[in-house]
């Protein structure tokens, strides 16, 4: 886990990006890279799942295809805790089939992106989902 | 079997034994008593001319001995005459008195001689014949003596009758005179032949003892009386038997002496006579002899008839070459046994002709079923045929098939069923038939081909047969009507469908994981290069930004080239350029390729003797990385990697062993297969394209090699390992050694240095061309810098350090060189620095050919 919000604004809503591709971190990272959030990244469906209990964060950036949990599966999970019925889920996947968009949505998803995407657009859409 | 071959030796006829017929007996019988009786014939001759040669010579003897005895009586009593006158007084007295005699002789008839009363002087007194007076006998030997003692004498001259006469003589007182009678021998032998020779015509002839002088003859007497026998032919073979007589006629002779005188009667036998009654005898023998045989011949001609000719008629008639029964054949002149046998025969006859009836009636049944089934063969309407299913050849065919196919019976009959199948399906039929076939079966359809080169859909149906002893299938070939093709593709189509399933399964997946690798990165280079274009960046930032970029855009050329190549080398478009090449410094820079320096070392299990490979370097390096790549990838909690080699056989075999996540046992077949990955969640965040070993398989079978996989499960680790030809013939290495790892940069060297008739050697890196050096120390080297592994300016240093200073050297290379550069280059003999680039090979090939050649001068 690593962070790149000074530490000490503990009450600012968190954002968990999870992608097991660190380009693909960093480039979201940097897309909504805001001193209106903390940002934090997880390599890895477990990872999420782990930052989403802790942090119980506002949005939930999450990779469908990684390792371990699916993001599919931990969009479920999320959907599934009453304690995290604030969290919006954007999914992001390279994968285009729209089985797949049904199935995110269906399970829940607020959003969804497809690789690759506009910068902007995930930017004006997480900004959507924060209701900046 | 064994019966055909008896067959055949009865239709032969008899076999050419060296046995006789009986006529041969027959005759040898026959000539073998003409023999005997010949020799017997002889036997009888001589035995029956012995005998009557012993039976005259008996005879002769006999008569011999009694004429000696007759004439020895004769001799006495014409002693015991003269005596007793001699002893008459009246004797003296008469030779006493002048005058003549008054005596009368009345002593017997002396017809052949006379009786005499002599005196001294010779004169005679007193004669049984009127006798001249005077001393008739004054010059007689005998008559000195015979007036003192009796005398026999002989052959004597009687002077009365002028005849060869014999005397006996007896003397009358003391001197006084004597009597003598004197016998003309001529007659004897007449008398003797007339009295004793009886019908056998003996001879007689008396001689004195010395044999000198004959004294009388039976034969011609006149002429031999008291003739000399000395020097005749009869004198001469004094001891025999059997000797020529005077007249030179052979005669068996016998022989007796006369008592009390010097004489030796003769009586011989004729021998011719003799013989021709002991040939008359014999020859009746031989009349018996004769008759014997003729006797023999009769009873042998008999035997003929009656046993070996029948025999024969009846041999001829079972032959079939006369015609009527066997009985008839022999008739009435066969012997018993010889009829039985006939009449036997003619049962046997009766009875196969019953049976071959029987059978032939089966037999016609036989062909006219076969007939009806041929007619079922031939007629059908659609083609037929049977084929041997060891050779498939076509045994036989229908009309049908004769006229659908195009080819006639005959070409049909040297052809296999493979001929009436188009090229590229004969595989697949081979295969088919190669397995089991059940012994009925429905294949199809087919496509055959007809001889005008057009094919058609065929439904085969075939069971298994037996015809001629051959194995055989019988087929039934069957035009597919439109709609049971159509329906039979659809079916095929489907079945294909099915199978087909898999592999577009497959490809869907691969379809999505292209999708999905190529989505990633393009996300980032097109994400990053809109925040570059979109927003005031940090130079930090955009040098990070431009950092992923360029890491992302390498992994999809990446990708996009793994899935060229694989289309490549799957299309055998890869061109491998196969050189020796050391694989230990290949596995070495594999290892440094791959190796996290963080994670746990790869271990290298390489001896440093390993013989040179013979391999394109490139995509065997690519074999390397791509194993330990999935060695590192599949290892996520570390674990120990080892990377060996090792001669096997003549190959050599390269394996990596990691401790990782392992394959389990249901995914070992298709760990090679494109696009498959092992499907469990520790592995789904491990990146792959699922083209890695699918092109390392492709790779090491172009090698000639086989790559395999073995592990104990999930958990366990992986074993991964290949085989790589050994280069074999290095030591015939060429005159300049191209270090250089641009594979067609080498080529194009290569085929420069070829057009200037210069051999070279090429290795990919600096290690392989140590070790060609060392095996085979080449004249010129043309060098790249920029290598992997050892580079090129520590590849001359050392070069220089063993092979001394002499070896021409001409560097090209692409790396940017400083003036000092240049000068250690320079320092080390390097005869010219070329910068890679269009035209430069050939530039370089001059080079090294000129300083081969200069090279070549100075020694």
């Amino acid at each position: 886990m690593r962070t790149r919000t000074p530490p000490g604004l503990q009450v600012m809503r968190t954002v968990v990006i999870a992608d097991d591709e660190s380009s693909m971190r960093l480039l979201v990272h940097a897309t909504i890279e805001s001193d209106d959030y903390l940002v934090v990244e997880a390599a890895d469906g477990a990872e999420a799942w782990a930052l989403v209990q802790t942090h119980k964060p506002a949005l939930v950036l999450l990779d469908v295809q990684m390792p371990g949990r699916s993001g599919l599966e931990v969009l479920r999970s999320i959907k599934a805790d009453p304690s995290l019925a604030a969290t919006k889920v954007i999914l992001l996947t390279a994968k285009a089939q729209e089985s797949d968009i049904e199935s995110g949505l269906i399970a829940g998803a607020d959003f969804y992106l497809t690789k690759p995407f506009s910068p902007l657009d995930l930017l004006t859409r997480v900004e959507e989902a924060l209701q900046l | 079997m064994v019966v055909q071959q008896r067959e055949r030796e009865l239709r032969r006829g008899p076999p050419r034994r060296p046995d006789w017929s009986l006529r041969n007996y027959m005759a040898l019988f026959m000539a073998v008593l003409f023999i005997v009786a010949i020799l017997a014939a002889f036997a009888v001759r001589s035995m029956a001319e012995q005998d009557a040669v012993q039976a005259a010579v008996a005879d002769a003897n006999f008569a011999a001995q009694t004429a000696a005895t007759e004439i020895a009586r004769d001799l006495v009593l014409l002693q015991q005459t003269s005596a007793q006158l001699a002893a008459n007084p009246q004797a003296a007295a008469i030779l006493s008195s002048p005058g003549s005699c008054g005596l009368t002789f009345s002593g017997g008839d002396f017809s052949n001689g006379h009786l005499d009363i002599i005196t001294p002087d010779g004169s005679v007194k007193c004669s049984s014949k009127p006798l001249p007076v005077g001393p008739v006998y004054g010059a007689a030997e005998w008559l000195p003596t015979a007036v003192h003692t009796p005398v026999t004498a002989a052959p004597v001259l009687d002077p009365v009758t002028g005849q060869i006469s014999a005397v006996v003589a007896s003397p009358i007182g003391a001197g006084l005179g004597t009597v003598a009678a004197i016998v003309t021998l001529a007659p004897l032998g007449a008398n003797l032949a007339g009295s004793l020779g009886g019908p056998r015509h003996l001879e007689f002839m008396v001689t004195t003892r010395d044999g000198r002088t004959a004294l009388t003859r039976s034969l011609a007497p006149e002429r031999w009386v008291g003739t000399a026998l000395g020097g005749t032919a009869f004198a001469r073979s004094v001891s025999q038997v059997e000797r020529p007589d005077v007249d030179g006629t052979v005669r068996l002779y016998g022989r007796f002496m006369v008592a009390s005188t010097s004489w030796i009667v003769f009586a011989g036998a004729d021998k011719a006579t003799a013989l021709s009654a002991a040939d008359q005898l014999s020859n009746r023998d031989l009349a018996v002899i004769l008759a014997g045989v003729g006797v023999m011949l009769v009873v042998t001609f008999v035997v003929y008839r009656r046993i070996a000719e029948p025999v024969r008629r009846l041999s001829l008639v079972i032959r079939g070459r006369s015609a009527g029964g066997a009985v008839n054949a022999v008739g009435t002149t066969g012997a018993a046994e010889v009829t039985n046998l006939a009449w036997d025969f003619d049962r046997l006859m009766a009875t196969v002709k019953n049976e071959l009836a029987d059978r032939l009636t089966k037999e016609r049944q036989a062909v006219d079923s076969e007939r009806n089934y041929r007619l079922l063969f031939e007629g059908h309407p659609q083609p037929m045929w049977l084929y041997d299913v060891s050779t498939l050849r076509f045994l036989k065919v229908n009309d049908a098939a004769v006229e659908r196919y195009g080819y006639s019976r005959d070409e049909f009959l040297t052809m296999t069923i493979k001929d009436i199948r188009p090229r590229q399906d004969v595989p697949k039929f081979l295969e088919l038939i190669a397995g089991t076939q059940p012994y009925f079966d429905k294949t199809g359809p087919w496509r055959h081909l007809m001889k005008d080169g057009s094919t058609a859909q065929v439904l085969v149906t075939s069971h298994a047969t037996t015809f001629d002893d051959h194995d055989a299938r019988f087929v039934l070939a069957e035009d597919l009507t439109e709609s049971q093709q159509l329906e039979l593709e659809l079916h095929q189509a489907r079945a294909r469908a099915e199978a087909n399933a898999e592999l577009s399964k497959a490809k869907d997946e691969m379809v999505s994981m292209v999708s999905h690798e190529m989505r990633t990165p393009l996300a980032s280079i097109v994400g990053f290069a809109e925040l570059l274009v979109t927003r005031k960046v940090t130079p930090e930032q955009r040098s990070e930004y431009l950092g992923v970029m360029l890491q992302e855009g390498r992994r999809l050329t990446a990708l996009i080239s793994d899935f060229l190549d694989l289309r490549r080398i799957e299309g055998g478009h890869l061109t491998m350029r196969y050189a020796p090449a050391d694989i230990k410094a290949l596995i070495k820079r594999g290892v440094a390729l791959i190796a996290d320096p963080t994670g746990t070392p790869i271990e290298i299990r390489v001896p440093d003797d390993m013989p040179l490979v013979r391999i394109d370097g490139d995509s065997i390096f690519r074999v390397v990385a791509n194993l330990l790549s999935n060695a590192h990838k599949y290892s996520p909690n570390g674990g120990a990697i080892v990377i060996g080699a090792g001669v096997v056989a003549d190959m050599v075999e390269v394996y990596v062993e990691d401790k990782g996540l392992g394959i389990p046992a249901d995914a070992l077949p298709n760990v090679f297969r494109r696009f498959f990955r092992v499907d469990n969640p520790d592995r789904n965040g491990i990146k792959g394209t699922g083209l890695g070993l699918a092109i390392c398989k492709n790779i090491v079978e172009a090698h000639g090699g086989t790559i395999s996989v073995r592990s104990d499960g999930l958990g366990k680790g992986s074993y991964f390992s290949f085989t790589v030809p050994l280069a074999r013939d290095i030591a015939q290495t060429g005159d300049v050694l191209v270090v250089e790892d641009d594979s067609g940069f080498a080529h194009l060297l290569q085929a420069e240095l070829t057009g200037l008739g210069v051999s070279s050697i090429w290795a990919a890196d600096a290690e392989t061309a140590e070790r060609l050096m060392i095996k085979k120390k080449a004249r010129a080297v043309v060098l790249d810098l920029l290598l992997p592994g050892l580079q090129g300016e520590a590849f001359l240093e050392r070069l220089r350090v063993q092979h001394g200073a002499g070896i021409p050297v001409v560097v090209v290379t692409l790396k940017d060189l400083g003036p000092a550069e240049s000068l250690v280059l320079h320092k080390a003999g390097v005869t010219a620095i070329l910068r890679k680039g269009p035209g430069m090979a050939e530039t370089a090939a001059n080079m090294i050919a000129t300083s081969l050649t200069a090279e070549l001068v100075a020694s």
